[in-house]
């Protein structure tokens, strides 16, 4: 990847940012937030968005940004109301940004279809202040000074900590060093908000000119979280090949007389940059900030005195669009708050060879602790004491480099909003979406796969689990319905519920339909879970029609299988009149996993320990055989199958005589019980997974793959398949 | 007189800025258009052979243009605060006023 796709692509990394910046932001104002930081964030952010494309030219994103900002600021700045319509309007608004920013993102131009109409909305809605000077008509001359206020807020003006005055003049050396300028100040330019201005003035007359001697000099103002140690390092290539100065902008003393003049710029920028259509006036501006104050705070501008107008030649819009200097004040100041919370951008592929290295170092520990026990060491020597602090510490950095990993389900939660209000729109019903445990943590791997079928689960839930306005009225219900998106933490797992206040599932629909599609039946008896689970069922969809929203083709058992294939659990509850809730359960991260390591006939398996609820010891009484190898054991007054793990595998042809082996008692996913046969349990460790299917293919019945202590392979059992194939077994059996 | 545009190459980067000199100089005196829809990059070194032979022109009261730039040819302008070059010839500033 060249050096410029590698920004664009930043860029769009931003863009996703920005984009969940403001729809977080307006939703919250529709809750009531009347914050003006909220207002300012969700300016900024479309602002920034503007910004970056800009510099990449990206014209229908600019066209439409620069709109909605404008509608933005009028609501920043109060004349505006911000009202439940204006808010629909901005929500829209902000689906129609993204869906350019992902347009631009794969290459496309194209205007998007609501682009034009919603512009039209937007403006109506800021009335005149949109000025249509990217067009060029407009000058200076209706420039007028306007009473204004200025916001003395000490902490969001104080000069002096936000940014750095650069001064940058490199020698000929430095380009004959292969270096170059340019991308020394693209460097800037990627960590922070830049102005150039560039100094010419040693420029010679073109005769006497040497094409490979350096005569330019530039003067850069970078705002926003750099340090000068990372300017430094933009620059520590070419130290002694140029001559570099880095003194922080501003300082005490320019805040009296800097101040009106900055707020003056800020003002006149306020009013549209794109305004500046004589050159002369504005480089005017430029010097006479350098004449009057040079140590005034210049806000963070890219390419500020360099502001011309579009219409001439409309690529240059890339200048015009330039952010404006009142905005990034404001946003310098934000960014100072937020500036404890610093993060760095990381290629996830390292991340992912850290772990597994790590993983790698987990098994080799392993496999050395049980070396020094074959040599027969004592326990309390030297040596494996040494390893049990090794162990300790290697369980520290596997969870410290899974932390890396982990991520608020956030990213995954807010894409829901805009799902919500589309479905609710297609499908005429008022939704409200609640989300709870935004915050909660989990590896991004589970992360990404949750978006499919939290997507399907939400679209069901409006489209099936929630009435019509007039039977919710009927049923004494608010015409809005709910529906709740929440995540927690629970015994080591992440639980995500999608809940809807709906009319519940219609069992006795749901029967009719799994008997029609001979699914089940027509006399099974089944209770009220079970049929529930039905829905789970593949070729099971109770949509009497093919709807545009949820009847895709795909029903809830794609959903429990991508959840399944998350080594999650997905079940149901449900409350007729009342709604309906699914729980999730997933583990944490993908990588490792505690497991009771067991062996049937000589092979070593391991069972994960979130299934297991309690191991025991089978008594002959209480093991019944129901004829062929079915068997079920009694306990505690309960029947439960015994499921002989040997044969379920295809170890052995044989039963194993129950009062020789151990049972575990699990629990699959919705809640059936089962109780596992095998010849003994050696012990309880935390196993690094290997994908099975990665290095060898899917097996029915083994979840993936793990490497011993002793180096061997070991399998990963698939609880819930083993279960429900021999539930089948036993089926024919009885 | 020629006003052929002078495309520019795709590479304006430190090896390019000799050729562009000598270039230019060949053009003195007549109106120039540079053709700058194929750069793909710009260093610092062809800029300021362009912002020289801008003056030049101006100098000499003869038209200096350039055409078509391309989206990065722009960009490389912005980033070293030089969009001026691109300015039609009666609103540019020389550079060496500055």
């Amino acid at each position: 990847m060249d050096a410029l796709a590698a920004i664009r692509e930043t860029f769009f990394q931003e863009c996703e940012e920005q984009l969940a910046e403001l729809e977080s932001g307006l939703l919250a104002m529709e809750g009531g937030d009347q914050d003006p930081e909220t207002i300012n964030a969700v300016f900024r952010a479309v602002h920034s968005i503007k910004g970056g494309a800009g510099a990449f030219s990206l014209e229908a994103l600019i066209r439409f940004a620069h709109v909605f900002e404008t509608a933005l600021d009028e609501m920043r700045s109060g004349r505006l109301a911000v009202g439940a319509e204006v808010l629909k309007t901005m929500l829209r608004a902000a689906d129609v940004l993204a869906d350019l920013v992902r347009a631009a993102h794969s290459g496309s131009e194209d205007e998007h279809p609501s682009q034009a109409a919603l512009s039209e909305e937007l403006k109506a809605m800021s009335g005149g202040a949109h000025d249509e000077s990217e067009a060029g008509e407009d000058d200076w001359g209706d420039f007028e000074f306007k009473p204004m206020t200025v916001d003395m807020d000490p902490a969001a003006e104080a000069p002096g900590t936000s940014g750095f005055v650069i001064r940058f003049k490199p020698r000929a050396d430095l380009y004959a060093k292969a270096n170059e300028a340019a991308l020394l100040l693209r460097e800037l330019a990627r960590i922070g908000q830049v102005a150039v201005e560039l100094d010419a003035s040693g420029l010679p007359a073109l005769a006497d000119l040497d094409p490979e001697a350096a005569y330019l000099a530039w003067t850069v103002t970078l705002t926003g979280e750099a340090d000068e140690a990372a300017i430094r390092e933009v620059f520590e290539w070419v130290d002694g090949d140029c001559e570099l100065e880095i003194m922080p902008l501003g300082g005490s003393e320019s805040s009296a007389d800097g101040f009106d003049l900055a707020a003056l710029m800020a003002r006149v920028s306020d009013d549209g940059p794109a305004r500046v259509s004589d050159p002369a006036a504005d480089i005017d501006v430029g010097s006479l900030i350098a004449a009057l104050s040079p140590d005034a705070e210049v806000p963070a501008v890219a390419v500020a005195p360099e502001i011309v107008d579009a219409p001439a030649k409309p690529a240059l819009s890339v200048v015009s669009s330039a952010p404006e200097p009142a905005a990034d004040a404001q946003g310098a100041a934000h960014m100072r708050k937020t500036e404890a919370g610093a993060t760095i951008r990381v290629d996830l592929d390292r991340v992912d060879r850290l772990i597994d290295l790590v993983g790698e170092l987990v098994i080799n520990q392993a496999v050395l602790s049980q070396r020094v026990m074959e040599a027969g060491l004592a326990r309390a020597s030297a040596v494996a004491m040494g390893l049990d602090e090794l162990e300790q510490l290697t369980r520290e950095i596997q969870d410290s480099v899974m932390a890396i990993r982990a991520q608020p389900v956030k990213s995954v939660f807010q894409r829901m909003p805009r799902l919500v209000r589309e479905v609710a729109a297609m499908t005429g019903k008022p939704v409200r979406l609640v989300t709870e445990g935004e915050g909660t943590e989990v590896d991004k791997t589970v992360i990404e796969r949750l978006a499919d079928p939290l997507t399907h689960m939400i679209r069901n839930a409006i489209d099936h689990g929630l009435e019509s306005p007039e039977k919710r009225a009927a049923a004494g219900k608010p015409a809005e319905g709910v529906v709740r998106l929440a995540a927690f933490h629970r015994s080591g797992r992440i639980v995500i519920e999608v809940s809807d206040d709906g009319g519940g599932i219609n069992r006795e629909r749901v029967k009719g339909i799994a008997t029609e599609k001979g699914l089940i039946s027509a006399e099974a008896a089944l209770s009220d879970e079970e049929i529930d689970n039905l829905i789970f069922m593949p070729g099971f969809s109770t949509a009497a029609e093919v709807s545009d929203i949820s009847g895709r083709g795909v029903g809830m058992d794609v959903v429990r299988r991508s959840i399944q294939a998350l080594g999650g659990r997905i079940t149901i509850a449900s409350r007729p009149g009342q709604g309906s809730t699914f729980t999730m359960s997933l583990p944490l991260t993908l990588a490792v996993l505690d497991g009771m390591v067991v062996s049937a006939h000589g092979q070593t398996l391991v069972a994960p320990i979130t299934a297991i609820v309690e191991t025991l010891q089978p008594k002959a009484e209480d093991v019944h055989s129901l004829g062929g190898h079915a068997r079920v054991i009694s306990i505690r007054g309960g029947f439960v199958p015994l499921i002989d793990v040997g044969m379920a595998l295809g170890y052995r042809r044989e039963p194993l005589e129950a009062t020789q082996g151990v049972a575990l008692l699990i629990e699959s996913e919705g809640g059936a019980r089962a109780a596992l046969l095998v010849d003994a349990i050696q012990g309880q460790r935390q196993v690094v997974i290997k994908s099975l299917e990665a290095n060898y293919r899917q097996v029915p019945g083994v979840a993936a793959a793990t490497i011993l202590g002793d180096g061997r392979v070991a399998l990963i059992l698939d609880i819930d398949t083993i279960v429900s194939v021999s539930r089948g077994d036993m089926r024919k059996a009885s | 007189m020629s006003t052929d545009p002078l495309a520019l190459a795709e590479s304006l980067e430190m090896t390019a800025a000799a050729p562009l000199a000598k270039a230019l100089i060949g053009r003195r005196g007549q109106p120039l258009v540079l053709d700058a829809s194929d750069v793909r990059r710009l260093g610092g070194q062809c800029l300021q052979v362009l912002l020289s032979a801008q003056a030049a022109w101006a100098a000499d009261g003869a038209d200096f243009q350039v055409c078509s730039p391309s989206p990065e040819f722009l960009d490389g302008l912005a980033l070293m605060g030089a969009t001026r070059l691109c300015l039609p010839a009666e609103a540019s500033i020389s550079p060496v006023q500055d």
